[in-house]
């Protein structure tokens, strides 16, 4: 059945952005920073892993370790050095122009080094469960990856949804984004919500780039395309809301599939933006973003 | 250590008395204040907003901070707590504060209701009070059924209705209340209110009043910050003037 | 006068480089750089100043060279006469993408126009008249000189002309007085419509200015590189015009081209370089902005004053730290008698000014407002209060049209204004204030005031390219100044100020605009006993002037000043009476000073 299977891949490639809204939506909450580089994080983990797995032949285990590790420690030095001096240090920076652009150029370096570990041919990392799409129902085909995406995303937006509603430090990393003056008050340390934050961020992209790379393969430059649709993902969310950031991904996708599809293969993604200009355009309110942020 | 005690002595200590500090295990004197300030200097670039403050408030005192606007009491108050930077020496309950760590105060008895409340508006009032909590316990479930929270819920009972509505759409006034109540939720041995009736109606300003006073009864230490210290006095026994930067105390 | 110094420096430096290096490397990456520049002064304008983040100008770049590379190829028209008509169709193609575009804000129009380079290169590289994924040739150069030396030349000095004009425009419109509305407009869009500022139409004219700005450096890049490549118009050319303008300084004209001249340089700098070019930029990026978020302009700009600073040994705005200071509070009450500015008609007390009449305002399912009417002569003194809650800010609001109400009419002079936006009631003699303080940061006290007094609102950007009226609005500006006894902190950067003097401040704007109608709420909110004293003097006077609607919750303040007093509970008007009655009055007692809850002691 053409439209299931269509919508089945639209969940799937829907659900690669909505994590990355997720993540952008979280990570802004919490820091009131909007981090521009998690499909940079998501490139490098699948890049990394590919080239330690295939290149230098090390065991797939210790591939994916060796990845998620040189990840953790580089979004925590950078949170550490950076960031910190952006937003706590003697010129505090402020403003939607300003939070923008360090992830950015943020993205741009980590492009950079992975051009010249990587190369810029295309690269994926090695499937983690092996075999031929899966077929349920007779007719809908379902990529053995594109499940895995899937547990993952679910397994992950449930353990973040239950941290934020039933802990005490969950709610303690929602007063950090409404108001870190508040939260200081409160005794909760905000710089360190936000580097774990940033951390958990950066590593829960480069999990999903190693899971999701078999399907599309990535380049040094895949991840700007990423970050981009997920940041738009979670505009669409208002940026403060992840639930509506992941529903908006999963329905990116599926547009995307069903008109690439239906429409046209050549101009299907053209459509799409232009259907997401003219609803941002349309509906503003109704898309979340009155309540975003303010200039 | 940890600060969470039990219930305070039901009659006010009277100035200066042990009985107010007794119940802090471990204290370094027996007569250590409940607050002991030397020296205090706060200043943003050039410009210095308090200068070289020394005072001192004992245990089960309620104190008012007055002056005129923009002289320095919030200035005094924030560095007092740690969240500014700041010079000189704090003593709480005779241990010494260390100046970089915002959040030694909070975990150590001192909590502040800050200027404009500064609440997080996204989350419930129940949230917002609950995250009082948080600098003596990380478990929302001993949060949820300890007696400072409680205390703190029953503080203002005409809100129960309203707890479970989003910080950012309550009046003016019943935002002040929450902030109180967060900050009684921490179990707080020296509660400091900044301003807290500004842009308040005057019924509104009366309850909250009401509300210190029964705080203060129950053997918390009280500083309140006030312009005007007319209404700060009928409550308070103890009275630090702020002018220029410039602590002058006044008995 | 600053527009010709920027311009001649762009054009003594442009000149010289391209004499000089003429058709050598160095040369001919100048040449490139001019074009990108004239790109990114446009943004500076648009995106710097304006703060309107709009990402379309490397899809205008785009257009600006496909039309020239089209016409040069299928119509063999020269380059250089292409440019022109380049530019008024991609002026045209902008005012009608604009007025769509336009109609969003913030991050709503920050992410619509996200969409147009990804359309563009969708559609561009699927269109083979223009060359599908590769791109277009052109052999037109601008100069069609006899050899390459004086092609490369004649080119070098074309563009730079087009820069230094780019450059004299963009200077000329940020340092008048529309560049006053432009600030403003950037720092709060709504603010700057409650003054007057026309902000629908300034946005269009900006997205028309940004995107001709960049059509005429595509047609430069067009004209000197006799290649357009299809990822011209890709977000990554977005990206790399958006790190030009960061690194050079988002705001400055200069800076921005300043800006664009580095990366090109750097991208052609070395092979090395060039390998390496996107670790360098993350970098570079990453460090101007630490170090300073206005690039390397602003870092320039604080060493020129650190220097001007210490040789003329002028302090700075704090006070050494050996005396005990009061954190800033210059007298901002008068201590002369307060002359203000009369309105600009008279004000007869017996004509009607405002009438509301039966506003109703829903927000979901809660009632706001419910049959509110009330009618205020054009002089006089009237307080508005009410328990938390009751609406006054909303029916401040919808007095002021910045919320529409849901049932009712407000009449202005009777005439129905409901409907009309905050900027044409603030051209009808309405101004007012807010509770939180709404002034523009980095700014001086005296043109966050002189915001008032602009005359502009009704002109295009484009008169400005010739005349400001920018000194005559701070002169009044200075003037209401000086009447309030303020002048002594009008050249005082505004976020220096403590609370009670930015609400000065914002009084004062409120009344530079000389209204017919003075709204002010909360006014006397963080004021201490004995300014609230001044203040009530202060608006008796302008009562007897012009009319004021005071929301406070002073109560006293209220009685002493106003001559009828209005309270509204629970989105309903229930008082309307002189101060004698207010005070007596049982229900006001009940509402506004009511008896409260019965103690109960703590238990535990």
């Amino acid at each position: 059945m053409k439209l299931g299977n269509l919508i089945i891949a639209g969940l799937t490639t829907g659900s690669i952005y909505a994590v990355f809204a997720v993540c952008v939506s979280v990570w802004y909450r919490v820091s009131n920073i909007l981090n521009l580089a998690v499909g940079d994080f998501a490139m490098a983990g699948a890049l990394g892993v590919d080239n330690l797995y295939r290149v230098k032949s090390w065991p797939l285990p210790a591939a994916i370790a060796a990845t998620l590790a040189v990840v953790i420690v580089f979004a925590y030095l950078y949170d550490l050095v950076v960031l910190r001096l952006a937003q706590d240090g003697p010129r505090r920076q402020e403003g939607i122009v300003i939070t923008f652009f360090f992830t950015f150029a943020l993205s741009f370096f980590i492009d950079g080094v992975a051009k010249i570990l990587f190369g810029t041919d295309v690269h994926a990392a090695p499937a983690l469960w092996n075999g031929g799409s899966l077929t349920v129902a007779s007719s809908l085909h379902i990529e053995r990856a594109g499940v895995l995406v899937l547990a993952c995303a679910l397994i992950i937006g449930s353990a973040f949804w239950l941290y934020i509603r039933y802990t005490l430090g969950g709610k303690a990393m929602e007063a950090c984004g409404e108001n870190p003056l508040g939260a200081r008050i409160a005794g909760i340390d905000t710089r360190r919500y936000r580097r774990h934050i940033f951390v958990g961020t950066a590593v829960i992209a480069a999990v999903f780039g190693i899971v999701e790379s078999p399907i599309t393969g990535f380049t040094y430059l895949s991840g700007a395309t990423i970050s981009l649709t997920g940041f738009i993902a979670a505009a669409y969310g208002g940026f403060r809301k992840p639930g509506r950031a992941l529903l908006a991904g999963l329905a990116i996708g599926i547009l995307e599939a069903l008109l690439g599809g239906y429409v046209s293969a050549e101009y299907g993604d053209t459509v799409l933006y232009a259907i997401l200009a003219a609803l941002v355009l349309g509906w503003p309110r109704a898309m979340g973003f009155e309540s975003a942020v303010s200039g | 250590m940890n600060p969470v005690n039990p219930a305070a002595p039901g009659s006010p200590a009277a100035p200066g008395s042990p009985a107010g500090s007794a119940t802090r295990a471990g204290s370094a004197t027996p007569a250590a204040p409940a607050l002991a300030v030397r020296g205090l200097s706060v200043a943003y670039g050039d410009m210095v907003a308090v200068h070289d403050a020394t005072f001192s408030i004992a245990a089960g005192e309620a104190c008012a901070i007055t002056g005129p606007n923009g002289n320095g009491k919030s200035s005094l108050l924030m560095g007092i707590a740690g969240l500014i930077r700041r010079r000189g020496r704090v003593e709480i309950f005779g241990a010494v504060a260390p100046s970089g760590d915002v959040r030694w105060a909070a975990r150590h008895g001192l909590t502040l209701v800050p200027e404009r409340r500064q609440l997080y508006p996204g989350l419930s009032a129940l949230d917002n009070i609950m995250l009082g909590c948080y600098c003596w316990t990380s478990s929302l479930r001993r949060a949820r059924n300890s007696r400072p929270f409680g205390t703190a819920i029953d503080l203002f009972p005409e809100l129960k209705g309203q707890l479970r509505q989003q910080a950012g759409t309550l009046s003016g006034g019943q935002q002040q209340m929450v902030a109180i109540m967060r900050g009684l939720a921490s179990d707080p041995k020296i509660l400091a209110v900044d301003e807290p009736c500004l842009g308040l109606a005057e019924a509104v300003a009366r309850r909250v009043y009401a509300a210190l006073a029964e705080i203060h009864e129950a053997g918390t230490t009280l500083i309140v910050v006030e312009e005007a210290p007319k209404r700060a006095l009928t409550i308070c026994n103890r009275r630090v003037e702020v002018r220029n930067g410039v602590v002058l105390d006044t008995p | 006068m600053k527009a010709l110094r920027s311009t001649g420096l762009v054009v003594v430096a442009g000149v010289v480089v391209v004499l000089v290096f003429g058709q050598q490397y160095a040369g001919s990456v100048f040449v490139l750089a001019v074009c990108y520049a004239i790109v990114t002064a446009g943004m500076a304008v648009q995106l710097g100043f304006s703060q309107q983040i709009v990402f379309s100008q490397c899809v205008f770049m785009g257009a600006g060279a496909y039309g020239v590379a089209l016409l040069n190829t299928h119509f063999s028209m020269p380059s250089l006469l292409a440019t022109p008509v380049v530019m008024v169709g991609c002026g045209v193609a902008a005012l009608l993408l604009g007025s769509v575009v336009t109609r969003a804000s913030g991050l709503a129009l920050a992410v619509a126009t996200l969409m147009l380079p990804l359309i563009a290169t969708g559609y561009v590289s699927s269109a083979g008249y223009l060359g599908g994924s590769v791109g277009a040739p052109l052999t037109g150069n601008l100069w069609n000189g006899s050899s390459t030396e004086s092609v490369a030349i004649g080119n070098g000095l074309i563009t730079v002309a087009f820069l230094a004009v780019a450059v004299f425009v963009a200077v000329r419109i940020l340092s008048s007085d529309i560049g006053l509305e432009l600030y403003a407009l950037g720092a709060d869009e709504r603010t700057a419509a409650a003054m007057g500022i026309r902000t629908p139409r300034r946005k269009l004219e900006l997205f028309v200015l940004g995107s001709v700005f960049a059509a005429v450096g595509g047609a430069a890049y067009a004209g000197t590189q006799l290649f357009v490549p299809a990822t011209l118009v890709d977000p990554t050319a977005e990206l790399a015009l958006l790190i030009m303008l960061f690194v050079g300084g988002r705001r400055s004209v200069l800076g921005a081209v300043v800006g664009a001249v580095v990366i090109q340089y750097l991208y052609g700098a070395s092979s090395w370089v060039s390998v390496n070019i996107l670790i360098i930029e993350g970098i570079l990026l990453t460090v101007v902005l630490l170090v300073d978020p206005e690039g390397l302009a602003g870092i320039l700009a604080s060493l020129l004053r650190r220097l001007g600073a210490s040789t003329h040994a002028t302090p700075a705005t704090g006070v050494p730290a050996t005396t005990p200071v009061v954190v800033a509070t210059p007298r901002a009450i008068p201590s002369a008698p307060f002359d203000p500015p009369a309105p600009s008609a008279p004000a007869d007390p017996d004509h009607t000014l405002l009438t509301c009449a039966g506003l109703g305002k829903e927000y979901g399912g809660l009632t706001v407002l419910d049959d509110v009417t009330l009618a205020l002569p054009a002089r006089g003194l009237f307080g508005l209060c009410g328990p938390n809650g009751a609406g006054k800010s909303t029916l401040l609001n919808i007095i002021g049209g910045s919320v529409a109400p849901s049932r009712g009419r407000v009449l202005l002079d009777g005439a129905d204004v409901t409907r009309l936006p905050p900027q044409l009631r603030f051209g009808l003699g309405v101004s007012r204030t807010f509770q939180t303080v709404h002034l523009i940061r980095d700014r001086s006290v005296l043109d966050n005031v002189a915001v008032a007094c602009l005359t502009s609102h009704r002109s295009s950007i484009v008169s400005r390219i010739a005349r400001s009226a920018l000194a005559q609005a701070r002169a009044s500006a200075a003037d209401t100044l000086d009447r309030l006894g303020m002048a002594a902190m009008s050249g005082r950067d505004v976020s220096s100020l403590t609370l009670e003097s930015q609400r000065m401040v914002e009084l004062a704007r409120a009344i530079a605009a000389r209204p017919r109608l003075l709204l002010l709420d909360e006014p006397a909110s963080g004021l201490s006993e004995q300014q609230r004293h001044r203040l009530g003097e202060l608006l008796r006077e302008f009562g007897d002037m012009t009319c004021v609607l005071l929301v406070e919750h002073d109560l006293d303040l209220v009685a002493q000043v106003s001559q009828r007093i209005f309270v509204l509970a629970g989105g309903r008007l229930v008082f309307d009476a002189g101060p004698a009655e207010f005070r007596v009055s049982p229900l006001v007692n009940s509402l506004l000073i009511g008896e409260f809850a019965p103690r109960r002691p703590l238990g535990g």
